[in-house]
């Protein structure tokens, strides 16, 4: 889209995007300025799913706190899962047998998969294309089954205890894996890439569309696909690595380019990644206990502290304050697609609203992560 | 109190009625209106291998006005509420509702002491026809909600009721 | 001289006269409980307990500067957090900073205001993303940001009149 826009700001009128709309992905709105086709001036409105997670955090216990997690993001619940017991572990000083922690790291990077492919293909849905979400969804059935296997939930787990996690993995479970893993692998090329990635109509509707340089990403605090799409190497399983992430050999994809198409292929490559992490892990699975020592009521020293883990849309944090009591004193959940939607408001201007829409799929965007 | 039957049409077409009982329940036109954890698990449903379309309820449409069933498949919110309540009363006439999972039906994880923000059950808003309990449901429970809404419309269960231990 | 030796030479610039840290300390060095918050400065904190490397805890008109200078260094804003400590009749605004790539560094900025009248200034003319996050602050506790374009809510519905994260809030 290299053609000079010349946006007439006198002849505008207002058109509101949501709350209710098939490609918002949740409960967002986005009140749009537009002249004609092209977006004058883009502003989400927030707050239509907010429900009140951090108020929660307060009023109950830490353990209390966990099935909350998994609501907020519920496409990686597992990841948030872990960002909150990392914080409490790291607050109560407890230790996590070396076993656990590999088993936490297969069923993370499992649901890693599973929420990329949601993404894959709500966005293609987004595009118009119907059939993708067919494929997609038959190979998250199959993540499905196997987490449903270990942690009793389909969706929303919350299989992360303080110190560990409630429930071993099985020999079935290994072999469902391994075998889940060659059957992913072998789909890839021909329906992902060859069917979609390869397509002409995906390459002209995200290709140069919505870019963000890497400045506009620091300036929004913008991380995970959407900083690595704008050719900035950041993830925290290498820059910040928690649990026993540094025992494995993956990389990071990066693309220059700052355009959908650039974000697209980011996860793409990460699906692959993920499917080695899980390979590696299952390879080196130590046996042993998966609960560590935790006392029942947990009163952590007062202190400041954060946590920070990589899910599917970027950096999580979780700033706790403690205050000696066994409530969390405060909470607050830096939650990775508030930042990305940030910058949604200066990239949007000027572009076609389908565009716009072609750029907000290419954020993965979570709304209850966003309004909490 | 007793059962009584209201009508809900003032022309009332006697036989006809049931067919079109039938035809109404078998091809039901959802809205897509799913706002948290519960619509994925109402996407699933509309995947492959639960396939609500067997039941003719697989056309979501974005559009209240073209719809017959709400699935209201999350949390609704005070800030959400009116909303909502446009959305039910854009949809013509017959419609129903089906509340899918706890927060729908009653607020589910957020009834609480501290719960400033969160409508407890979305029954408080308009009548609800079927209730589908879970965090979220499973697509069978949603199936099942389905085939009880098809009972309601047209008297008839078509498929036989499982039964435990057998 | 590593990433946060350099960090925490620049950010020695807001407290002209201070003395150099000690050994990194523990969680306990920025305890803000009610009773003794901690002094003014900046101290250099033990990731692998408190997830921080540095902490600063500064003067409200500081944290303008605070931003400036981060952000001269590369940093960028990771979340800008509110505290209510009701028993010593003040909040804390807590402001987390990072770096996006390279070495690990994350700055916790702190300020403290008074409960009855909480003002802080904008820094969304250094960094654009603590636009939302400082509607986020306002709405869940009053604080107001001065010389913020748009300080209205974001989260909670714009009519609501009650800020609910203070410790003395009820529905």
């Amino acid at each position: 889209m290299n053609v000079p826009v010349h946006l007439r700001p006198d002849e505008t009128f207002v058109l509101n995007l949501g709350p209710q709309h098939p490609a918002t992905h949740g409960v967002l709105r986005v009140k749009l300025t537009m002249d004609g086709e092209y977006i004058v001036h883009a502003e989400p409105v927030l707050g239509y799913i907010h429900r009140m997670h951090e108020k929660l955090a307060e009023a109950g216990t830490f353990a209390q706190f966990m099935p909350n997690t998994a609501r907020m993001d519920y496409l990686h619940a597992l990841a948030f899962n872990h960002g909150w017991a990392l914080v409490v572990e790291k607050a109560a000083g407890i230790e996590v047998p070396e076993r656990a922690e590999y088993i936490r790291v297969i069923t993370v990077e499992l649901n890693r998969i599973a929420s990329h492919l949601l993404w894959w293909a709500a966005f293609l849905l987004d595009l118009g294309g119907f059939t993708p979400l067919l494929y997609a969804f038959d190979d998250r059935e199959q993540i499905i089954d196997l987490l449903e296997r270990v942690t009793g939930s389909r969706l929303t787990y919350c299989y992360l205890r303080f110190g560990g996690v409630y429930n071993d993995i099985d020999d079935e479970f290994i072999t469902g894996t391994r075998a889940f893993i060659r059957r992913l692998r072998g789909r890839l090329p021909r329906i992902y890439h060859d069917l979609v990635t390869h397509n002409i109509i995906l390459i002209k509707r995200i290709k140069d569309i919505g870019f963000v340089s890497a400045e506009q990403c620091r300036r929004y605090g913008a991380t995970g696909p959407v900083a690595r799409g704008s050719g900035i190497s950041y993830d925290v399983r290498k820059n910040e690595p928690y649990s026993v992430y540094p025992e494995f050999d993956f990389d990071i994809p990066v693309f220059p380019e700052g355009d959908s198409m650039a974000r697209y292929m980011v996860r793409m490559h990460e699906i692959e990644q993920s499917l080695r992490i899980i390979e590696q892990a299952l390879d080196k699975l130590p046996g042993g206990p998966v609960m560590g020592k935790a006392p029942k009521m947990l009163k952590p020293e007062a202190g400041y502290y954060y946590s920070a883990v990589e899910t599917a849309r970027g950096s999580l944090g979780h700033r706790l304050v403690c205050d000696g009591g066994k409530n969390p004193y405060k909470l607050k959940l830096r939650s990775p697609t508030f930042s990305n939607l940030s910058l949604f408001g200066e990239v949007a201007e000027g572009m076609l609203l389908a565009d716009a829409l072609a750029f907000m799929g290419s954020l993965d965007l979570v709304i209850p992560e966003i309004d909490r | 109190m007793g059962e009584e039957n209201v009508p809900t049409s003032v022309v009332q077409f006697a036989q006809l009625d049931t067919l079109l009982n039938l035809c109404r329940a078998n091809s039901l036109w959802p809205m897509t209106f799913g706002l948290a954890c519960c619509a994925i698990e109402m996407m699933c449903t509309g995947g492959s291998r639960f396939d609500i379309s067997r039941f003719g309820a697989e056309v979501f449409r974005p559009s209240p006005r073209q719809s017959d069933v709400m699935i209201v498949a999350g949390t609704v919110n005070k800030k959400l509420e009116l909303a909502v309540r446009t959305l039910y009363d854009q949809m013509p006439e017959p419609k129903w509702v089906i509340a899918m999972g706890n927060c729908a039906i009653s607020g589910g994880p957020f009834k609480v002491k501290e719960n400033y923000n969160v409508i407890e059950g979305v029954d408080k808003l308009f009548p609800v026809d079927v209730y589908i309990p879970g965090c979220p449901p499973r697509p069978e429970a949603l199936l099942e909600g389905i085939m009880t809404l098809e009972e309601k419309i047209t008297g008839k269960r078509r498929w036989p009721r499982v039964q435990a231990g057998c | 001289m590593d990433l946060t030796e350099t960090t925490r030479a620049a950010l020695a610039a807001l407290f002209p006269g201070a003395a150099a840290p000690a050994a990194p300390a523990t969680g306990d060095e920025t305890t803000g409980s009610a009773a003794e918050p901690a002094p003014l400065g900046v101290s250099v904190l033990d990731p692998a307990r408190t997830g921080t490397w540095l902490a600063v805890h500064c003067r409200p008109d500081q944290v303008v500067e605070a931003a400036r200078i981060l952000d001269g260094q590369g940093f960028f804003l990771e979340s800008i957090a509110g505290v209510d400590w009701p028993d010593s009749g003040q909040m804390e605004v807590l402001y987390d900073y990072n770096r996006l790539g390279g070495a690990t560094c994350r700055v916790l900025v702190r300020a403290r205001v008074a409960r009855d009248e909480p003002v802080l200034p904008t820094i969304s003319s250094v960094f654009p993303a603590a636009d939302w996050h400082e509607r986020e602050t306002f709405d869940f506790y009053g604080i107001r940001f001065e010389g913020h374009a748009n300080l209205i809510r974001i989260l909670l519905p714009e009519d609501a009149d009650f800020h609910p994260l203070r410790k003395d809030y009820l529905p």
